[in-house]
């Protein structure tokens, strides 16, 4: 039975009802006479604690409260790509309908047009046996994403009936019936799914293959591997928002799922203008064919944000489970964490640091162990993965503030953006020294197969040079750079070279914002190249200033955006000028 | 409007700080406007912050001085707070609660509107493209803004951000269409020197006419100043998407709003997060910079100029870091310049606008203008770290690129950023003296300029 | 004469070249100065320039400070004349309502007005003041409302009747006056258009 109540209090997103004790913990309720969204988030006696999805203002003590007896639910089905949602599935399109520009309250709408027809295709036929996650057939849902209509993860499974034949059908459809032990209940083209429960898979693998996101400070120096977690944490300013989208953008996966937590309306909106006209590098249709949108923006009432976060994963693992590889960044976790703390605060529980619940590092934990490379539940075998990447916004740029740290307790791969590099416009500005990767070894062999085998060697001497010209700095700042010998002079050239020619990326150049893994490769190669050429080119008698005059030099700097990437012979010619040159300035043959 | 508002209510439990509790409330609702009224006579307005359980908690805008738990009622309204808007609001002053200030009545209101507002539908959004030409050379050229932006400037006390603020008003009005362009222009908290500076700006450029101002200056009630931007916002997306107006919105000193907002936390009890301020001060910025921008279908943009005091000129302080979170961008003025007399002291290392990138280039302002301020921006910051250098090892130490380097950034300053408070430049001048800039340095120091560009402008000696 | 004319011809000479340098001299003075001035007049011409549009602006600017502060002047003497006639309007159709005759259908709004209150409050233990004139009124309404009584002071009202609780906690505003403050900003815009004005 329905519990059906009488709001007693009211405070913001936070209300308090009376006649609940039928309510169920996390299950959604009306509120009030305009029918907002809530959720029960705590019992006492017949009082139930709710957080409003939508603005309270205007809100009456004494008003009804009425559940619904779920908990708060994603519809999964076709359709749900290309569609920009707010932190409860509501399609903002659809809201737009019915309020116009600005977000009215109260109305509800399907996540996805039910009426719309898909071509299925049937994969079982009549008397197989199916069970939980089966795939039962499939409909093209966008021209980049076949969909695999599955047996929810909870059906009991059966034999199949009644089965439809290959055609066009519309969501609510039953496209077969499925009997056990006298039990039938009809499979239709979707199904819901508690947002705050991880959808069960059968195996869990090894992270092993990167990534590739088509920046090089990521793929070459602190690469992420798919089903691996990322965390991109940096003051404002620091360009957090230009990298994710770059990821968003360049990811070599099937599905993005991109949630916009507690941030700007024209980030969201620029993603949406965006994203139909870039073409994905690798199928050449446009990116919004790929990409799914969450948005609870910063003046969205807060209480969603806290939800989008499910939200979004939930459907990640949805595609996931059809064995694709799926993306999901969050910018920012550290607004969600704001919103945990707010409704704590609400609810008047014993704050921990900085205000925020005990209960932060365990909600972190949680989302993060959502991630992963699985075998999916059911038949046939599908590997997919969900890759998840938390944008960090710590208050003052300060890292030991409690959401970064707790962070960096469930991930694994650190990008340190930084505001002193941002300042002098390193972008993207990932602090080489602050970040690190925790899958290197693991993808090391996927590079070795399918790139070249010395990747990694030649990774580890560029990261050197950058680590030497770290500690050299610190004589420089004191003594100028005249006090250092040519050697290690040539290590601060060459790190600048670096710097300039590998690490900083023009995401606003049409060249240089995608970088292809083999051209990633071949500038690393070059620049260490002309690091141990440098080196011997000293040792034979050249001076410095011989070496920072090689014509050579510009062009390697600027090979990133003259070079595109299927231009490689280029950079195989830039590679025999190089060795000219230094034959020249050395006037003996350089070995190679 | 309902029906049911205007009881009053007379147990008044308790009084703390600028909150009223009154008890044995039956008929409240959360965000109801309250009319709290003393004995002999006096009004104040307030609005409901919690309310159940028969209590009803009041803030009070105007304060609660000379309040008292015998002599106070409160009346609960029916409604959320409003603004009359129309027209006629134009070339009006009122004060920080959208009452008039001018001796005039108050407007006819062609619509009520809550002055909370509603988010706008990011579906909805049209993504803000459309250059402003200021005429000031270094937000133009470096930090460029453009209609339905939130830019704010992060100042420090003492220094000339209402200077700055009040050329960009007066010089982005004459770009485009003069009809249709608007300030709002709201004070909050700051001295009636300041408010009145602007006003005569604005005056002495024949643009009052096209202003709204609402004052709360630094003698009126604090938490009035919760109030201020929000009715000065509505009167803005008023003009903007009803009437199809640019609307440049001037709000200072958040500095001011914030700590109101700290004021009531503290007398509400709540967990404080940094430096005192509430955990839900980012939230609560975001209702108010987040009404910049621009609307599908519809004319006009709402932009916004917030300018906020670093207390002790700290960027990392939590009013300048959330604000950073939610605006575009953020001009820094900085101290050192400053100090140099130098006008506008923008710091342009520190400062930034996200939205520059789709606001500028063929078509808008010019093809090689993002490739120039990259390459201005990396050898402004060169210069500044060979500055730093030669402050160790001398100018001798220096090598020749170096001192091409500090050549940089003496024209850079000189040229560039210095400019008087009534020049007003072109875009084309303003590009032409970045490339007067980067032509101090030779040609392969050029890393982030096109080569077709450089043939076009680079200037030999 | 022989060394006088040689001599002649060396002055000569001398003279030639002195004269060829002396005119390439001149001329190169002269192209020099034509340089100069050819580079000059632009350059006067642009002071010339500036020095009009710089008085030029200013006049812009003070024309533009006249025009603006003396539109704003007009338009706000309009809306003082407009407010004043809405004022007319309003304290005639106040006397109006004043000096209504108290008959059954004003018994029945006194009626209405009662029922309106206890709702709003509440409660039907009340205390009902009203004006002097009104006051058997609303004592003969009382009667049908059990719990309500009504208070010895009379107020200052154009019609209607202010209720409390008895309790004292709560009191609800429901004279005519009242209602008429809360429906000022609608009654003026509907004046005012009738005045042509308003949007």
């Amino acid at each position: 039975m329905a519990a059906q109540g009488r709001i007693v209090w009211v405070s913001g997103p936070a209300v308090r009802a009376d006649g609940m004790s039928d309510a169920k913990m996390y299950e959604t309720v009306t509120v009030g006479n305009s029918k907002l969204v809530g959720e029960v988030i705590r019992l006492t006696g017949d009082v139930a604690f709710i957080q409003v999805y939508e603005s309270t203002s205007g809100l009456k003590p004494g008003e009804p409260v009425i559940g619904t007896g779920n908990p708060l639910s994603v519809l999964l089905g076709p359709g749900i790509i290309g569609q920009l949602y707010d932190g409860i599935q509501r399609p903002l399109r659809e809201l737009s309908k019915a309020s116009g520009s600005f977000i009215g309250r109260g109305i509800t709408t399907t996540p996805v047009d039910m009426t719309k027809k898909y071509h299925f295709v049937p994969t079982v036929s009549n008397g197989d046996e199916v069970s939980a996650g089966n795939v039962i057939g499939t409909v093209q849902e966008t021209d980049l994403i076949e969909h695999s209509i599955m047996v929810p993860p909870d059906h009991p499974g059966g034999k199949i009936s009644n089965i439809v034949a290959e055609g066009d059908y519309d969501l609510e459809t039953e496209l077969a019936l499925s009997e056990k032990d006298g039990q039938t209940i009809p499979l239709k083209m979707y199904h819901r799914w508690p947002v705050r429960k991880p959808r069960p898979y059968k195996n869990r693998y090894d992270p092993t293959v990167p990534l590739l996101t088509g920046q090089r400070v990521i793929d070459t120096f602190f690469p992420i591997a798919k089903g691996g977690t990322g965390s991109i944490p940096g003051a404002f300013g620091t360009g957090k928002t230009v990298t994710l989208h770059q990821i968003a953008k360049w990811a070599d996966s099937q599905v993005v799922v991109y949630i916009g937590c507690g941030e700007r309306g024209n980030e969201m909106t620029e993603v949406l203008v965006e994203f139909p006209h870039l073409k994905d590098p690798r199928s050449g249709k446009p990116l919004m064919d790929r990409t799914v949108l969450v948005a609870n923006t910063s003046n969205m009432p807060v209480a969603a944000r806290e939800a989008s976060i499910y939200t979004g994963v939930t459907i990640a693992e949805y595609y996931r489970d059809m064995g694709k590889d799926v993306v999901l960044v969050a910018d920012s976790t550290s607004r969600w964490a704001e919103a945990l703390r707010e409704m704590s605060g609400r609810l008047e529980e014993m704050p921990a640091e900085e205000g925020y619940p005990s209960y932060l590092a365990s909600r972190l934990a949680e989302f993060y162990e959502r991630a992963g490379r699985v075998r999916a539940a059911g038949s046939p075998d599908r590997d997919g993965s969900v890759t998840l990447v938390g944008a960090v916004s710590p208050s003052g740029g300060d890292f030991t503030e409690p959401v970064t740290t707790h962070t960096m307790r469930f991930i694994k791969t650190f990008w340190a953006l930084d505001a002193k590099l941002a300042y002098s416009r390193h972008y993207p500005s990932i602090n080489w020294m602050n970040s690190y990767s925790g899958y290197l070894a693991d993808i090391a062999k996927w590079w070795g197969e399918n790139i070249n085998e010395d990747w990694l060697s030649l990774r580890s001497e560029a990261y050197g040079v950058l680590q030497r010209e770290d500690t050299l700095k610190e004589i420089v700042r004191l003594l100028g750079p005249e006090a250092l010998p040519d050697e290690e002079k040539l290590i601060l050239e060459v790190a600048r070279m670096v710097k300039i020619g590998l690490l900083q990326q023009n995401s606003f150049d049409d060249v240089d914002t995608y970088c292809s893994p083999e051209k990633q490769y071949k500038l690393l190669k070059l620049l260490v190249d002309f690091y141990k050429k440098g080196q011997q080119a000293l040792k034979e008698g050249a001076s410095l200033s011989d070496i920072r005059e090689m014509s050579v030099v510009t062009l390697l700097l600027k090979a990133r955006m003259d070079v595109k990437d299927d231009e490689m012979p280029k950079l195989d010619k830039l590679e025999n000028d190089m060795q000219e040159q230094f034959k020249s300035i050395t006037g003996v043959k350089v070995s190679n | 409007m309902t029906t049911e508002g205007g009881v009053q209510y007379s147990k008044i439990a308790e009084i703390k700080g600028p909150l009223v509790i009154v008890d044995d409330v039956e008929n409240a609702a959360f965000d109801e406007l309250v009319e709290i009224q003393t004995t002999d006579g006096e009004r104040r307005l307030g609005k409901v912050l919690e309310v159940g359980n028969g209590k009803a908690i009041v803030q009070v805008f105007e304060g609660t001085t000379g309040l008292s738990i015998s002599g106070t009622n409160a009346k609960f309204v029916g409604k959320v707070m409003e603004m009359p808007v129309s027209k006629e609001v134009l070339g009006r002053v009122f004060d920080g609660l959208g009452r008039p200030k001018d001796g005039l009545p108050d407007p006819i209101a062609d619509q009520f509107i809550d002055i909370n507002g509603e988010p706008m539908n990011p579906e909805q959004r049209e993504y803000p493209k459309d250059f402003i030409q200021t005429g000031v050379s270094v937000i133009d050229g470096m930090i460029t803004l453009v209609r339905g932006q939130k830019l704010p400037i992060f100042s420090g006390s003492g220094m000339s951000h209402n200077l700055l603020a009040a050329q960009i008003a007066r010089q982005a009005s004459v770009v485009g269409t003069q009809d249709d362009f608007a300030v709002v222009f709201a004070a909050i908290g700051v001295q009636y020197s300041e408010a009145e500076y602007f006003r005569r700006s604005l005056e002495e450029s024949g643009a009052l006419k096209r202003s709204v101002l609402f004052l709360n200056t630094a003698d009126d009630p604090a938490i009035e100043r919760i109030i201020t931007p929000r009715v000065a916002l509505t009167v803005a997306e008023y003009l903007a998407f009803e009437l199809g107006m640019h609307v440049l919105v001037i709000l200072t000193d958040m500095t001011n709003y914030a700590e109101a907002l700290r004021e009531i936390s503290a007398a509400r009890e709540e967990v404080p997060g940094r430096k005192g301020y509430p955990g839900y001060l980012y939230t609560d910025l975001s209702t108010i910079y987040e009404r910049a921008g621009k609307l599908n279908g519809r004319k006009g943009s709402v932009t916004q100029v917030p300018i906020l005091s670093m207390p002790s000129d700290d960027i990392t302080h939590p009013i300048p870091d959330l604000t950073g979170y939610i605006t575009e961008g953020q001009v820094v003025l900085g101290r050192d310049l400053f100090r140099q007399g130098v006008y506008p002291p923008i710091n342009i290392l520190m400062s930034l606008s996200r939205l520059m990138k789709d606001g500028i280039g063929e078509g808008s302002t010019r093809a090689d203008h993002g490739e120039i301020s990259n390459q201005v921006y990396d050898a402004y910051s060169r210069a500044q770290e060979v500055r730093a250098l030669a402050g160790i090892v001398g100018k001798a130490g220096l090598t020749e690129i170096d001192l091409k380097y500090m050549d940089v950034g003496d024209v850079f300053e000189k040229e560039f950023l210095t400019q008087a408070t009534d020049e007003n430049r072109t875009i084309e001048e303003t590009l032409g003296v970045l490339w007067k800039i980067v032509s101090k340095l030779p040609k392969n120091e050029i890393t982030k300029i096109k080569d077709k560009f450089i043939e076009q402008y680079y200037q030999e000696e | 004469m022989a060394s006088n004319s040689s001599l002649e011809q060396a002055i000569d000479k001398i003279l030639v070249k002195t004269e060829k340098e002396i005119l390439s001299d001149l001329e190169k003075t002269g192209s020099d100065s034509k340089n100069i001035l050819d580079n000059a007049l632009p350059k006067l011409q642009q002071e010339y320039d500036k020095i009009i549009s710089d008085g030029k602006k200013e006049a812009d600017k003070i024309e533009k400070q006249i025009v603006g502060s003396s539109d704003i002047e007009l338009r706000n003497k309009q809306l003082l004349l407009l407010e004043e006639a809405v004022d007319k309007v309003f304290s005639k159709a106040l006397d109006q309502i004043a000096n209504v005759d108290r008959n059954d259908d004003y018994s029945n709004l006194i009626k209405t007005l009662l029922k309106e209150s206890t709702n709003v409050l509440g409660t039907s233990e009340i205390t009902v003041n009203t004006n002097t004139k009104d006051k058997d009124i609303v004592q003969s309404m009382l009667s049908q409302f059990p719990g309500s009584e009504l208070g010895s002071d009379s107020i200052d009202c154009l019609g209607g009747i202010i209720v409390k609780s008895k309790d004292g906690s709560m009191t609800f505003d429901n004279t005519i006056d009242a209602k008429i403050e809360r429906l000022k900003p609608l009654i003026r815009k509907e004046i005012a258009s009738k005045f042509g004005v308003g949007n």
